[in-house]
């Protein structure tokens, strides 16, 4: 086993994959950029260094210090995470090279899913359902008319290097293609470095369902049962479950076999995730592997028992699964929401500052991810995720119902999060009831936004902070007191009437 | 006995504070009292129901304030500000120009509008990039474009003026 590795990320990953180490006996190394100094994932690290200036190409996507610093500090293996550097086919091949173990696929598998074309090349081969549309990157938006035109609109641009949702148009008509071209390719260059998309048939209100798979070096391959992740905004994840109610048995069977399929296709090692389109008559459609460690993990865990991030590092360490698929069956219901900070009703913006306060949900079947502890601060540079609420029940209703009451008792203050807006989810008929698809949010949602959504429910509240306020009017009127110097920062239309 | 003017959400509520502990909330009377557990947490009771609450004092002298997994924005003036207020209001109701600020750093990458242009609110009006994502900002007022102060792959900062609509 390793003695020290070295988490190549920051936020609520690094700091679960430092828990992993920790428990596993293994010395944990955490970089940080300058405005991560005072980090959580810092915090509780064996070991920190700072790797540079605050944008992350100076700092978490630095390749070359990132190994150098492995090397200097003899760490024998690189945990990337998801995001940053996790999937770059280039870096891995840097980390084989430098004779560091990557805790992930090999740089080959990464390279035959990373770009989706091929993948999407390579499933067809093996017999995994794709969505129909090209298997080669478009040349021109003229080029992409005329296939629109043969397979049918509404169509999907995709970033072929792409992934969570960046470098993604939807093409209704052939007027909006153009600009829609252009757009994804911008966003894809930006995102991914190579501005190619492909285009696929949009399938009409799917379900999104993926399973999680873990293999070793040995050939040995399991499934961990699927994940039902359809709650989106903007093709961003906001709230993930397991199992997926809407998944039969016959349906499990075959889209776990399908997933196993399309893991072995790559020569896949470790844990990855194969992600499908479910429509309504339950047919599926391969859309893409993430060939590394998901944000959703812990609703998987939650069900199966297993830590999928020491099953992880054991592979990494050419240990065998010591898991059979005989050994794994799903066990209740779990949930996570995504806590974002974000301004809902400000159009989503980010929310930056400092978290002043900090009292986190506890009790029977409540786990917290989280990145944040009081002072850290929420800066501009990364992904606006702070920590990640996941509940367990014996069965769906009671996760929901601990989730409900997990995220009242959660409290943050310094930046605005998008929890109210999981207490309209939580209660919709649609969602209760399964029958949501990757369009809920968009459909049933976003018409509501802003303040709508929350007219109706918070009625009686809204009165009671009408009381807390002028109660705390009176109380710095008399006594000057309780001046808080931290203020939110958030607004995204600042509207000023002059 | 002192007499308060609530906004929340766009709407106003008249708040009196007993000397009794009691606090009449338009007009409907209850026992009120608050605590402060810590810097930002205080503690609510409402007659015999207890709530959590967490406040944060924003920069323009109103409160966050978060409970029962809500958020508020809460601007809270006695009954003398609120007259001056709308007062304020009254007086400069003569031209209605609305400045659009960038709500955070960014590039701009596209300008959608030009100068004299009529737009509506939810119309977009630029794309700026920002946590490697495009996002269409839209117009959420309606006027003419009287000036744009950006311009195409320029970086702007949070807060700066992007255009004016009159």
């Amino acid at each position: 086993m390793f003695k020290k590795i070295l988490i190549a990320n920051r936020g609520e990953i690094a700091v679960r994959i430092i828990k992993a180490c920790r428990e596993l006996g293994i010395k944990s190394v955490a970089i940080f950029s300058e405005v991560d100094k005072n980090a959580l994932h810092v915090r509780i690290a064996d070991e920190a260094y700072l790797i540079g200036h605050s944008p992350a190409n100076e700092s978490y996507l630095n390749k070359e210090k990132i190994i150098d610093l492995a090397k200097k500090v003899t760490a024998e293996a690189i945990h990337p995470g998801y995001g940053f550097l996790s999937e770059n086919a280039e870096f891995i091949k840097l980390v084989e090279d430098n004779g560091i173990v990557f805790i992930g696929p090999s740089s080959k598998s990464v390279e035959m899913m990373g770009e989706k074309t091929a993948a999407r090349k390579l499933m067809k081969q093996n017999n995994v359902p794709i969505v129909p549309g090209t298997i080669e990157p478009l040349n021109d938006f003229k080029e992409g008319i005329q296939i629109a035109n043969e397979i049918g609109y509404p169509i999907m641009l995709k970033a072929a290097s792409g992934g969570g949702g960046k470098g993604m148009r939807k093409v209704y008509n052939d007027n909006e293609f153009e600009d829609a071209f252009t757009r994804a390719q911008n966003e894809s260059l930006k995102a991914f470095g190579k501005s190619e998309v492909y285009i696929e048939k949009l399938i009409l209100n799917p379900k999104h369902i993926e399973v999680q798979i873990l293999a070793d070096k040995y050939g040995n391959y399991i499934h961990l049962f699927e994940r039902e992740c359809s709650v989106q905004r903007r093709h961003q994840k906001v709230i993930e479950e397991a199992p997926s109610i809407f998944v039969d048995d016959e349906t499990r069977t075959k889209i776990t076999e399908a997933a196993i399929k399309a893991a072995k296709a790559c020569n896949y090692y470790n844990a990855g995730t194969i992600e499908f389109l479910l429509d309504r008559n339950k047919n599926f459609y391969f859309l893409e592997m993430n060939t590394r460690l998901q944000v959703e993990h812990p609703v998987t865990e939650m069900i199966t028992g297993v830590d999928l991030v020491k099953q992880q590092i054991k592979i990494a360490a050419n240990l065998k699964l010591d898991i059979a698929q005989s050994d794994l069956k799903i066990n209740g219901h779990a949930i996570e929401c995504r806590i974002y900070a974000e301004d809902v009703d400000n159009n989503f913006a980010p929310s930056t500052g400092k978290i002043i306060h900090h009292r986190l949900t506890s009790g029977p079947g409540t786990r917290i991810d989280r990145g944040i502890d009081l002072m850290s601060e929420v800066p501009i540079y990364y992904d606006p995720l702070l920590s990640k609420v996941t509940t367990w029940g014996k069965n769906r209703e009671e996760a929901i119902a601990r989730m409900k009451r997990a995220l009242i008792e959660y409290q943050i203050s310094g930046v605005i999060t998008n929890i109210p807006a999981f207490n309209w989810v939580l209660k919709q008929k649609t969602f209760l009831d399964g029958s949501f698809d990757i369009n809920f949010l968009d459909n049933e949602f976003l018409p509501l936004v802003p303040s709508k959504w929350k007219e109706n429910s918070t009625k009686e509240i809204e009165a009671i902070a009408a009381i807390v306020g002028a109660l705390l009017k009176e109380k710095e009127t008399s006594s000057a007191l309780t001046k808080n110097e931290v203020a939110i920062s958030n607004k995204w239309f600042n509207q000023n009437y002059e | 006995m002192n007499e308060y003017v609530i906004s929340i959400n766009n709407r106003k509520y008249s708040g009196v504070i007993n000397n009794d502990g009691t606090v009449e909330l338009d007009g409907r009377k209850v026992r009120a009292e608050i605590s402060q557990i810590n810097k930002y947490a205080f503690l609510l009771k409402l007659d015999d129901k207890p709530y959590e609450i967490v406040c944060n004092k924003l920069d323009n002298g109103n409160y966050g304030l978060l409970l029962e997994g809500w958020y508020f924005e809460t601007t809270v003036r006695t009954k003398l500000q609120e007259t001056a207020a709308e007062l304020m209001k009254h007086k400069s109701k003569g031209s209605r120009k609305s400045v659009f600020k960038a709500p955070m750093p960014g590039l701009v990458l596209k300008i959608k509008k030009q100068e004299g242009e009529y737009v509506k609110i939810g119309e977009p009006l630029i794309i700026l990039e920002a946590m490697k994502m495009e996002n269409e900002l839209r117009s959420t007022a309606e006027g003419t474009i009287t000036s744009i102060h950006i311009s195409e792959g320029s970086s702007v900062e949070k807060d700066a003026i992007i255009l004016t609509i009159e």
